[in-house]
């Protein structure tokens, strides 16, 4: 009796507590928002991580601001399933002979949201602002650009200083296109933020921005693809993962943005109301070994550290089977037309690592690896890599570092290993030239060898994928060799909507995901 | 009015302390600011540029006396990332703030004080064990493990509120404020629960001390009833300490509501915090401290003032 009235009393307090907090709680027990009602059924919700920092698409360089940015600034090209180039502003790109012209054509029905027309002149306008000021993702893509053209409203020709194959990929996919009209009258291109009264042309325009919360984006019917289904979607900002999880189990969002933790989607695979999309990843998770540090700079303690981890396990335990083995090698299955089969995954062999060690006269290898211990993943598998180094003799120190210490530990190249990953490698010849030549820009290994350097350069000159194909796998080869990288997988993305919509077409990597412009253009409701 | 002065000089000065304090310690942050706004790729020409930009070049001690000045003509500076006045990121976060931690506050004292009360005059007993018991649990309970089990429980599985934000996107008018306080429910219940143990606790106590006060044992033999003893005798000298735990506590509202803000989706000052604290954004997080620090000194003067009423004694010492 007692007991009970006790709990009684609890009970009344948790329900005073509630209560007092809202004197009016509105009468409808139903969640809102989302698109559970008919009246909003061509309202898609996605939930992102983040607000949208800075507006100008040529600056913005997070996913997140990609997100929203990319459903209204056009590429010249998107990709398919299997990582290769698909048109979407450009409907055709070329090289000339020599390799030291490329020559993009545009469609003629694309529009600002204004009513004027994409034009050549706007393509011109993105690239030659980002080559003068020298700002963005793109600016380190685009060093063999001489000068931009425009030819005819609808054609564009690049004089390039050297031959360059790998300088329409890149331009095609990362830079989005602005219109000059508006850009043009900030004084720096660079620092226009770009806040309000936005003209776009992609699928969706943005119509309204509430900062914390969300921001609503409309259909534009004329869009030149093809109208899109959905007419209206709107971003939610969550403050994490899981936050957006429970929201989309509640029905208040019907996709997520964010790849979900393994584990978080091995628990919402029984869900019925959630379908899981798989979407491969263009990057990789590796351990870098800074070969400029002593025993680091011998080869053999490289590769003692290579056969000192147990990749298997990693993948099956840590990122609960949502992975795939690289074979060690940097080109990984995600982009079929450039993977060695011949690559081979480095065992995990203790005994072999003991030997090499020996070879190289090291005893008592004791080292440190850094990492963003925000990073779910590599949060789970760093400890896997010190207890699988332990039994090689091996002392592994982990440093989880906070994400800013750790990158800039990295940009001083100030650790022994270094953990992470790769987000998006979408083009072997320029990627490899930044991850390994001699100086390159993300060369966190340091690695300087003469022979590497020149086989990227090949790769890098040659005007067709299968011309790049012979030098660049032989690149590969020496990385793995030497492990100037050692690739430990590549992860299967899984990216979570409402059974209520279908019609997705997914894109590799979390940038594009199933969220890229012609993706959300197809979406529909389902049934 | 000597009394408000002197309080309104160390009002000034902590605040200057607060500045400043912020204003090195965000610099010592690890990173590179202009690392967080570009990408690695970009050249160290512009990274210098961007610096210079960012005003990050100059010797610390000349940044620090700009930025007094800025300060000092009302100019909070322009956000790194945004490219837009640090003015305008916190003035469409702070009516969010204001509204959770107000309604929090108020909650929490008509809460508290009531059951301070219960608790003190039925001392020893067993709700005034249960009341303590929870007050204290409530205290130590860290507020992003809170807020994820109540949107759990109150959200995904009752399905009585939503999983974060602050008002749906399609409500208007009178519906837009009902939608705005059925948000506002999980997160301020979080904070009333985070505080609520500090208020009950010191009520009890400073309670069934005056109780024991002679002029309780007289207006009881005076024969005055129980009910007007607690509440009209004892209570308005019991309250004294309450309202200093106010003052105080609204620094850690503003602390509990960075956590609360962040894990609610909920779109205030809290959250740009969290935010700016990520991309290195030095001026958004200055100017965030400054308005916080500001609102505690003006809390902690009004405190000050509101004893000065209750207690005519403060006002002479």
């Amino acid at each position: 009796m007692r007991r009970a009235t006790v709990l009684g009393a609890l009970a009344a307090l948790a329900v005073a507590l509630t209560a007092a907090c809202a004197p009016s709680v509105p009468g409808s027990s139903q969640p809102t928002g989302g698109s559970g009602a008919p009246a909003e059924a061509g309202r898609l919700t996605i939930g992102t991580t983040a607000d949208v920092v800075n507006y100008n698409p040529l600056v913005g360089n997070s996913r997140t601001d990609s997100w929203v940015t990319s459903l209204m600034y056009p590429h010249l090209t998107q990709m398919d399933g299997a990582g290769k180039r698909v048109p979407y502003l450009a409907t055709e790109w070329s090289y000339s002979d020599d390799g030291k012209t490329a020559t993009v054509k545009l469609r003629d029905d694309m529009k600002w949201s204004d009513g004027r027309p994409v034009t050549a002149d706007d393509v011109v306008f993105s690239v030659t602002a980002v080559q003068k000021e020298k700002f963005g993702v793109v600016a380190g893509l685009i060093t063999a650009l001489d000068k931009a053209k425009a030819v005819s409203p609808t054609e564009v020709e690049f004089a390039l200083s050297r031959p360059d194959g790998t300088f329409l990929d890149n331009v095609g996919f990362w830079l989005p296109i602005v219109p000059k009209h508006v850009f043009e009258k900030a004084p720096s291109v660079q620092k226009f933020a770009n806040d309000s009264d936005w003209v776009s042309a992609g699928p969706f325009k943005l119509t309204k921005v509430e900062r914390g919360q969300r921001y609503i984006m409309e259909r534009v019917d004329d869009f030149g693809p093809g109208k899109p289904v959905i007419k209206e979607v709107v971003f939610r900002v969550f403050p994490d993962v899981n936050t957006e999880v429970l929201a989309l189990r509640n029905g208040e969002i019907d996709l997520i943005g964010n790849v979900l933790p393994p584990a978080t989607a091995a628990e919402l695979k029984t869900d019925p109301k959630v379908k899981l999309q798989q979407i491969p990843s263009l990057g990789w998770a590796h351990l870098q070994y800074n070969t400029k540090r002593k025993p680091l700079d011998d080869v053999r303690v490289r590769r003692a550290l290579a056969h000192a981890v147990d990749y298997e396990a990693i993948r099956k335990i840590a990122l609960k089977g949502y992975a795939k083995s690289s074979n060690s090698s940097v080109l990984t299955p995600s982009l079929p037309d450039y993977a060695d089969l011949a690559a081979k995954e480095y065992a995990f062999d203790p005994e072999q690592s003991k030997k090499l060690l020996a070879e190289a006269g090291v005893s008592n290898l004791s080292l440190n690896m850094i990492y963003d211990q925000a990073d779910p993943n590599i949060a789970r598998w760093a400890p896997m890599v010190r207890d699988a180094a332990k039994k090689a003799g091996i002392t592994i120190k982990l440093q989880g570092l906070e994400r800013n210490t750790y990158l800039d530990k990295t940009t001083k190249r100030d650790f022994d290993i270094y953990a992470g990953s790769w987000a998006v490698m979408d083009n072997p010849p320029a990627n490899l030239g930044l991850a390994f030549k001699t100086g390159g820009f993300i060369n966190y290994a340091q690695v300087s060898d003469p022979k590497l350097d020149d086989l990227i350069d090949q790769g890098q000159r040659a005007l067709t994928q299968e011309e790049a194909k012979k030098p660049i796998q032989e690149a590969a080869r020496i990385i793995h060799d030497q492990v100037y990288d050692n690739v430990l997988y590549v992860e299967t993305f899984n990216i979570a909507h409402s059974t209520k919509w279908t019609g997705f077409k997914p894109m590799p990597s979390e940038l594009l995901s199933i969220l890229n412009p012609l993706s959300l253009a197809a979406a529909k409701p389902a049934g | 009015m000597r009394f408000i002065g002197i309080r309104l000089a160390r009002g000034l000065l902590t605040l200057w302390f607060a500045v400043t304090v912020t204003f090195f310690l965000v610099r010592l942050l690890p990173g590179d600011p202009v690392l967080a706004v570009a990408d690695p790729n970009m050249t160290e020409e512009l990274r210098q540029k961007l610096l210079a930009d960012f005003g990050l070049d100059q010797p610390l001690g000349v940044q620090y006396l700009n930025y007094l000045g800025q300060l000092l003509q009302g100019n909070l500076g322009m956000s790194f990332r945004q490219s837009v006045p640090v003015t305008t990121v916190l003035m469409e976060r702070l009516p969010w703030t204001l509204i959770l931690t107000i309604s929090a506050m108020v909650v929490t004292i008509a809460l508290g004080i009531p059951l301070g009360v219960l608790a003190a005059t039925r001392a020893k007993g067993w709700m005034d064990r249960v009341i303590q018991l929870t007050g204290v649990t409530a205290q130590s309970l860290f507020v992003p493990s809170v807020g994820i089990f109540l949107m759990y429980v109150l959200g995904v599985w009752l399905g009585w509120f939503p999983i974060g934000g602050a008002v749906d996107l399609d409500a208007t008018g009178f519906a837009a404020t009902l939608s705005m306080l059925h948000h506002l429910v999980l997160p301020c219940l979080s904070l009333v629960l985070i505080q609520l143990g500090g208020y009950v606790l010191t009520m009890r106590t400073t309670l069934i001390d005056a109780l024991g006060e002679d002029y309780v044992s007289l207006a009881k033999a005076k024969g005055v009833k129980p009910g007007k003893v607690v509440w009209k005798h004892a209570l308005r000298n019991a309250l004294l300490p309450t309202t200093t735990i106010a003052g105080l506590q609204l620094g850690t509202l503003v602390g509990g509501a960075v956590l609360t803000e962040t894990i609610y989706a909920y779109p205030g000052i809290g959250r740009a915090v969290f935010e700016a604290v990520g991309q290195l954004d030095f001026p958004v997080l200055q100017g965030a401290f400054v308005l916080l620090a500001a609102a505690v000194v003006v809390a902690n003067l009004l405190t000050d003032v509101a004893y000065g009423i209750l207690d005519p004694r403060v006002r002479t010492s």
